[in-house]
């Protein structure tokens, strides 16, 4: 299966676990404590967010800390960019035309 | 929290041409059909009724053989100033409304191009995954397309 930061941030529970990371460290009890789905699927959103190379977990005594990567993350976001430079290239498209309409009106003038 | 602002992209640009000749270009389907298209893309206008309340759709063919559509309705149509639609481009972004204005500033138009996103959370949404998984994948095509 795909592990990279899109495949990670393709689930909305995902998204949620990687905003609350994204403020502090927490423990695995106490990310799962902030959803209503199961713990079983929590560990499972936190084991594809490890593959993922989104988060570590770092065990400290008894219990075990989710730490965010941010750097991770930077691809996901290259892509608002790219989103918008779509638009951008539509709009060079229109630019290009105009300026072949126009200048076949000149020629007919 | 959901603020206009943090889920509008926005273009402005100067086009070196007349007002009338661009609200033309850009509102004509045999217009259309030469530039909405990526570069070597046909475009097919499907419909396109320009009248407010008025639907409009354009497909592409992929060279997959698939279909790729975008379609919306014309909300609001002021000629030689603004027009507002909506436009779906299945399968990726879906429901966003688009806000387009003209102003002529002599012999060159100043244009002012809006993407609004229903939410905040939506428009974030799209940008980390939507579009990647629509446009990314179009867009590999296209260029796979355009290589050959």
């Amino acid at each position: 299966m795909r592990r990279d930061v899109f495949q990670a941030i393709a689930d909305p529970v995902r998204r949620d676990i990687i905003d609350l990371l994204a403020k502090e460290t927490m423990t695995i009890n106490s990310i799962a404590e902030k959803f209503d789905v199961s713990r079983p699927a929590i560990s499972k959103h936190l084991k594809i967010l490890k593959e993922c190379d989104i988060i570590t977990i770092e065990q400290q005594g008894r219990q075990r800390f989710c730490m965010i990567q941010p750097k991770e993350l930077i691809p996901a976001f290259l892509w608002i960019d790219q989103y918008k430079q779509l638009w951008e290239n539509k709009l060079d498209n229109f630019e290009n035309y105009l300026h072949q309409l126009q200048s076949k009106n000149n020629k007919h003038e | 929290m959901s603020n206009l602002e943090n889920r509008t992209i926005t273009i402005e640009r100067t086009f070196n041409a007349p007002l009338a000749l661009v609200w033309e270009a850009w509102t004509q389907p045999e217009h259309i059909a030469s530039w909405w298209a990526p570069n070597g893309m046909k475009l097919d206008i499907v419909e396109h009724n320009f009248t407010a309340g008025g639907t409009w759709k354009f497909s592409m063919p992929m060279p997959d053989g698939n279909q790729f559509i975008s379609e919306g309705v014309y909300t609001e149509i002021v000629p030689q100033e603004k027009i507002v639609f909506t436009a779906d481009f299945k399968p990726m972004t879906e429901n966003v409304e688009i806000h387009v204005h003209f102003k002529a500033d002599g012999d060159k138009t100043n244009f002012t191009f809006h993407v609004v996103h229903e939410t905040e959370e939506y428009c974030r949404q799209q940008e980390k995954m939507g579009i990647y998984n629509g446009w990314g994948g179009a867009f590999d095509r296209l260029e796979g397309f355009l290589d050959s």
